[in-house]
């Protein structure tokens, strides 16, 4: 048997994946993590000092917080397995991955484990996060001394 | 069964949409033409659901809601109406704002009778409307 053969058989066992089913899945976790957060920034509008520019910070925390939480608890694995990308984009994603990473390497010890495995998965979202902040700054400010667009 | 249940469960949500009317309101006790003027500049723009419109001494503070689709360009509409306010009653000290925060506070201020109190707010609530952070 060489490789195509392989990869024929292969292919033949493989149940197919059921895409649709995925889409759908994540586009209704996801929509439903993202009007908790809506339900938390009214809460914070109505009961707090915030407006809406200035809402956005205590809202992804407190998300962050929770998806936190749920991680610890062992639940948010278990939403990912039903919602897939829809449980990873939004902000609680970024939550899960930091404290999945941190705890997987509690065992290795406070500092060199946790310290220094605890960005391992964040650590690119924050590297790219402020990477792009800066050049979409960049080009928001070429943009304003031409006189194209305020700030 | 559960799929009835679950249709059942989502018409609402759909209908939501469907209950619109520009709703304006004003407390002024002052001044009957400024009321009447403030009331039409914001029926006339089509571009806002709502409005609170709260009148102390010579400031006006206009608190308006943008419609859904129409949210990115807010600062658009603020300045057009406050551009549009200020032409007619120059001599008032116009803020507009489409914040939902503001909508929410000047609702609350519509009721209330103390003209301290809401002179303090409004100066409040300008105050947390320039914030940034």
């Amino acid at each position: 048997m060489d490789q195509q053969q392989y990869q024929q058989i292969e292919d033949k066992i493989t149940p197919p994946t059921p895409y649709l089913k995925n889409i759908i899945k994540a586009f209704l976790i996801g929509g439903l993590i993202c009007t908790i957060g809506h339900a938390i920034t009214y809460f914070y509008i109505i009961f707090f000092d915030f407006t809406e520019t200035t809402v956005g910070n205590p809202t992804a925390a407190t998300m962050v917080f929770l998806a936190m939480l749920l991680t610890g608890f062992g639940l948010y694995r278990k939403l990912g397995q039903v919602a897939g990308a829809g449980s990873a984009v939004p902000v609680t994603g970024f939550g899960n991955a930091v404290v999945s990473a941190a705890i997987e390497h509690k065992t290795e010890g406070l500092v060199l484990g946790v310290g220094g495995n605890i960005f391992k998965l964040a650590g690119s979202v924050i590297v790219f996060g402020v990477a792009s902040a800066f050049f979409v700054a960049l080009i928001k400010l070429i943009l304003v001394s031409m006189g194209v667009v305020e700030w | 069964m559960k799929k009835i249940a679950w249709t059942l469960f989502c018409i609402p949500f759909f209908l939501f949409g469907c209950s619109g009317e520009q709703t304006v309101e004003v407390n002024n006790t002052v001044n009957n033409e400024t009321d009447v003027g403030v009331r039409e500049v914001i029926n006339n723009s089509n571009e806002v659901y709502a409005g609170n419109a709260i009148f102390v001494d010579n400031q006006l503070l206009v608190a308006v809601q943008a419609k859904p689709w129409l949210d990115y360009k807010k600062k658009k509409i603020e300045k057009n109406l406050k551009k549009q306010i200020e032409e007619k009653f120059p001599d008032l000290e116009v803020f507009v704002s489409a914040d939902y925060k503001l909508f929410w506070e000047t609702q609350k201020l519509l009721e209330e009778e103390d003209e301290k109190k809401i002179s303090d707010e409004v100066e409040k609530l300008k105050d947390l409307a320039k914030e940034e952070t």
